[in-house]
């Protein structure tokens, strides 16, 4: 199938922008049937951002669980965080529920910065493990945030912040996981195998 | 876009709700756990390629609306700020917004066979 080029001012630019390298335009990277590439680093390096900002939310509520510090910061509802941080369900597993989220927002942090531009078809599988490291931690953060009321009537900023920061890194990660996909699938129907395809390898 | 965001606005007022109009009991506990899953899928929906999550706020809304009767005992503030809360979910998340980008034929390109030409 033929594919429309309509080429804005932004990707003819950077078809120049490298003089000595080999000109690969952008276009290049576009994934069949799609106007951009979401492996590029203007639609990754934002969620990579927001997940090293919901690791440092998560990492201070974690050093307040293991007593590293003294008091937690708390602007609107008074004992709320403290309540929730200390609670019984925070402290289910073996690891704090505050570090156990540090080390997902880390492990999105890498699977997001992992890869080139061509990602989504060059490493699918790093595109997939991002999206399954994305989509799991903002829904446990989802749950954690009913628990709050329900169970303990309190609520806790910072866990809130970090839940909203974990729900919006979703949306635009999944665009990415769609063009990995459709790229593994598309391989399979030409007769290629699919297992080759998410693991980046020459069909 | 705008659609979804002001859908996950309604969200968070469905969560903040009770502890506003100072209502308690099974209707409180309808609106904070249904509150924060109506956000979510708002913010998720607003991103072109989970515009489909919207339908999930469309079933969410219609619980609310139907809430009187299922809650019949309810704190009428409750109820009133269900049944208004729902509609605006319902009608924002039915409104979807525009798609603009092109993404190889979304999600369902997945399952379908291409047509061959």
């Amino acid at each position: 199938m033929a594919r429309p080029e309509a080429k804005t001012g932004a990707e003819s630019e950077s078809y120049h922008a490298a003089p000595g390298q080999a000109a690969i335009p952008d276009s290049a990277e576009i994934p069949p049937g799609w106007d951009y590439n979401p492996a590029d680093w203007s639609q990754r390096l934002p969620i990579v951002g927001l997940a090293l900002l919901g690791f440092g939310i998560a990492a201070y509520l974690a050093l307040f669980q293991v007593g590293a510090i003294g008091d937690v910061w708390e602007p609107f509802f008074g004992n709320g965080s403290r309540t929730i941080l200390t609670s019984e369900v925070s402290r289910l597993l073996p690891v704090s529920d505050a570090a156990l989220g540090a080390a997902g927002y880390l492990a999105d942090a890498v699977a997001g910065i992992m890869g080139g531009r061509a990602r989504w078809r060059t490493m699918p599988w790093i595109v997939v493990l991002f999206g399954v490291a994305v989509g799991p931690l903002g829904a446990v953060s989802v749950l954690l945030v009913i628990l709050q009321p329900v169970l303990y009537d309190a609520w806790c900023t910072l866990c809130l912040a970090s839940a909203v920061v974990s729900v919006l890194m979703i949306g635009p990660a999944m665009d990415e996981v769609l063009a990995s996909l459709q790229h593994v699938v598309g391989a399979a129907r030409r007769g290629e195998s699919a297992w080759r395809a998410f693991w980046g390898l020459a069909a | 876009v705008i659609a979804q965001l002001a859908a996950a606005l309604v969200g968070v007022w469905i969560t903040a709700a009770p502890g506003v109009l100072g209502y308690a009991g099974a209707a409180r506990l309808l609106a904070v756990t249904l509150g924060p899953i109506a956000a979510s899928l708002a913010l998720i929906a607003a991103w072109e390629t989970t515009r489909g999550l919207r339908w999930g706020n469309v079933a969410a809304g219609a619980v609310l609306i139907l809430a009187p009767w299922l809650l019949p005992g309810a704190h009428w503030a409750a109820q009133i700020s269900n049944v208004l809360a729902g509609a605006l979910l319902l009608a924002l998340s039915l409104l979807g917004g525009e798609v603009r980008g092109r993404h190889g034929g979304g999600w369902s390109a997945l399952f379908r066979e291409p047509e061959r030409g």
